[in-house]
């Protein structure tokens, strides 16, 4: 494993958080994640601000975004990213319980970069995670300007 | 009319009698009565009867005076003559000696009476005569319009200013039931108890106006129902121009007024009905929107529990899996169990309720092939099985072909589920024609079957006829299969004998349709 990119989590439920931790522990992926638990704390993070402003600029080499989030919605963090010309070339993965269509295609259309269901099975689920992270994580080349531990 | 004049008028003139005379016959029989009545006088003078000759000769004028004056005249002047010249001495001379001029001058007096009365009583006749002929006609032609006014459909009479009627035509004996005689002389308006439109000053002011007024009013007829009928009024007038009556020519309407309220009345519960499609279906679209959202809240809201309840168990089995008894690790089992069931359920209600709500892609779809692909995908999990399909030759239809494609999914599905039990497993799909726009399609197997009562509960969701034990499912497949058949406009319903095998069956309607929701 050569180097390992930073992963931002966005994520509300802090039993995802530790469910996903958990896989991402078993593959070594763990040290690298940053997380917050909705919308407006995650573009404080991309943005530098309030808790976040000491912080250095790099951006994330991945964004697990789920959806359903308090205060702002995933899509709402999504359409501003990809509106924002410092931000729109952080791969974004959605990482939600909704299979809707309706989500999916607004995700898309929005610029998503990939699009996952969490599985309700455990080991589907760890070997999701284990796949997201090893890809945007380890395999992908991020966008130049983002943060990477060697 | 006029023809009808005319005849009149001749007969008038043949009815007349026949005693009137050419001048000529007149004049003939002035002379010949004063001829006749002197040699009368003659041949009794000769018999020395003297005192006759003035009668018969007031006699001859009275006679000639009863056909003319001019005869009349005549028969004077003759009379006069041979009066003077026979019987007046000096005899056989013009002469009158004036002994004898009292005497002449009376009789010429009288006979001049005579002709005078006769002439006046003539001409008077005469003027008689004429005024009853010119009554005649008038009657004649009166009876006959007012015959050609009872030929006509039309309700008609005629009242005078009091209200009171003077004409009853046969239309309007018909529509009302009173015949002329009893309605001629009562008041219209008691009568008829006439209901009007408008104040009946409006109406009389206009008709006292142009003369004209047109309207539709209401009658009561001789037996009591009320007759709506269209009515045109007019003003008779005498030649000093006062109004002396009014005509009122009337067109039964109330059928046609039935049948206008009938369609108005159609028409406002169309609108009615229109209005209530309308909030049902606003209803329909908000219920709907309701379900989508609940749809959406149950895949976010109801599915993260639950993959934490099956995550955080398998952790805990990991990490116990060397401390905990085989009772507890069973009881483990079953926590994963029944989460993976839960997951299921809810993947299915999600998918049986995203049917109702998505829009259909209609196109033309080959179920030939489509069967085929589902076969394909199907045999991965029956391998090893021996199952005998028999395929028969399956139409095109119009349709959503990922749709129809799941429902074959399910029955197909089914059919090898429920034949795991046999041997040899039969399975036949095939289509036969029902009607010329409608084709039905099944799918049979010899599998366990079911008991034909419970047929009703096939196709509700959760409706399980086999225990989960022995036969896996979450009881929403038929209800799929038969909301998916609906969509397209279809029917569905199966056969079966417990342990005697299966048959489901769906219409399909093979022209092209409106979609419709379920």
């Amino acid at each position: 494993m050569s180097t390992l990119g930073r992963i931002l989590m966005v994520e509300d439920d802090p039993k995802d958080v530790e469910l996903t931790m958990t896989a991402l522990e078993e593959y070594n992926l763990a040290n690298e994640v940053v997380v917050t638990r909705d919308g407006e704390e995650a573009l404080d993070y991309l943005y530098c601000r309030g808790n976040f402003s000491t912080r250095s600029n790099d951006n994330p080499a991945v964004m697990l975004l789920d959806l359903k989030l308090q205060k702002v919605h995933g899509l709402e963090v999504l359409a501003q990213i990809k509106s924002d010309e410092k931000l729109r070339m952080i791969p974004v993965v959605v990482l939600t319980s909704s299979r809707e269509e309706i989500d999916m295609v607004a995700s898309y259309k929005l610029g998503v970069n990939a699009y996952v269901v969490k599985p309700v099975d455990f080991h589907e689920f760890v070997n999701a995670i284990k796949e997201l992270g090893i890809f945007w994580a380890v395999i992908n080349e991020p966008p130049p300007g983002s943060v990477k531990k060697n | 009319m006029n023809q009808a004049l005319i005849e009149a008028r001749q007969a008038v003139v043949k009815w007349k009698p026949q005693l009137l005379l050419s001048a000529m016959q007149r004049y003939a029989l002035a002379i010949l009565s004063v001829s006749l009545a002197l040699g009368i006088s003659l041949l009794m003078k000769s018999f020395h009867v003297r005192e006759v000759g003035i009668p018969l000769f007031l006699f001859a004028i009275a006679i000639s005076a009863w056909y003319g004056g001019g005869a009349a005249m005549l028969a004077l002047l003759l009379s006069c003559i041979s009066f003077d010249y026979f019987f007046t001495e000096p005899l056989h001379t013009l002469y009158i000696t004036g002994s004898d001029l009292p005497y002449f001058i009376s009789f010429t007096s009288f006979a001049s009476l005579v002709t005078w009365f006769s002439t006046v009583r003539r001409r008077a006749e005469a003027e008689l005569r004429q005024a009853r002929d010119e009554l005649e006609i008038e009657v004649a032609e009166r009876t006959q319009q007012a015959s050609l006014l009872n030929l006509t459909h039309d309700t008609i009479f005629v009242r005078n200013m009091s209200d009171v009627i003077t004409y009853w035509n046969r239309g309007a004996q018909e529509l009302y039931g009173w015949i002329a005689e009893e309605a001629i002389g009562k008041r219209s308006h008691d009568l008829l108890r006439t209901g009007f439109p408008e104040p009946l000053e409006d109406i009389s002011a206009e008709l006292l106006r142009t003369g004209r007024w047109e309207g539709e009013i209401k009658h009561t007829k001789a037996d009591g129902n009320v007759v709506v009928v269209s009515s045109r009024w007019s003003l008779r007038r005498d030649e000093q121009g006062r109004p002396t009556g009014i005509m009122e020519i009337s067109n039964d309407i109330t059928e046609r007024k039935h049948r206008e309220q009938e369609i108005s009345a159609l028409n406002e519960e169309l609108a009615e009905r229109t209005a209530e499609l309308e909030s049902s279906n606003k209803e329909l679209e908000s219920s709907n929107k309701e379900l989508e959202a609940f749809a959406y809240s149950i895949s976010h809201d109801l599915r993260a529990p639950l993959r934490h309840i099956a995550g955080f168990t398998e952790l805990l089995k990991k990490n116990t899996a060397s401390v905990l008894n085989e009772k507890s690790q069973r009881y483990v089992m079953m926590i994963l169990d029944s989460a993976k069931r839960m997951g299921d359920l809810i993947d299915d209600l999600l998918a049986f309720s995203r049917i109702g709500r998505a829009e259909t892609r209609q196109t033309m779809v080959g179920l030939e092939q489509l069967v085929q692909e589902v076969l394909t995908e199907l045999r991965q999990d029956t391998g090893g099985r021996d199952i005998v399909w028999k395929i028969g030759a399956l139409p095109v239809v119009y349709g959503d072909r990922s749709m129809l494609r799941l429902a074959f999914v399910n029955l197909i599905a089914n059919a090898t589920k429920f034949t795991r039990t046999r041997a040899q497993a039969e399975i036949e799909i095939g289509c036969r024609n029902q009607s010329p726009n409608q084709i039905v399609l099944f799918v049979r197997d010899n599998g366990v079957g079911f008991d034909m009562k419970y047929a009703n509960k096939l196709f509700g969701v959760f409706q399980r006829l086999h225990s989960a034990e022995a036969f896996e499912g979450t009881g929403i497949g038929l209800a799929t299969v038969q909301r998916i058949v609906h969509r397209h406009g279809g029917s569905v319903w199966a056969e079966g004998l417990v342990d005697q095998g299966a048959t489901f069956f769906f219409s399909l309607s093979t022209f092209q349709r409106k979609e419709s929701r379920v």
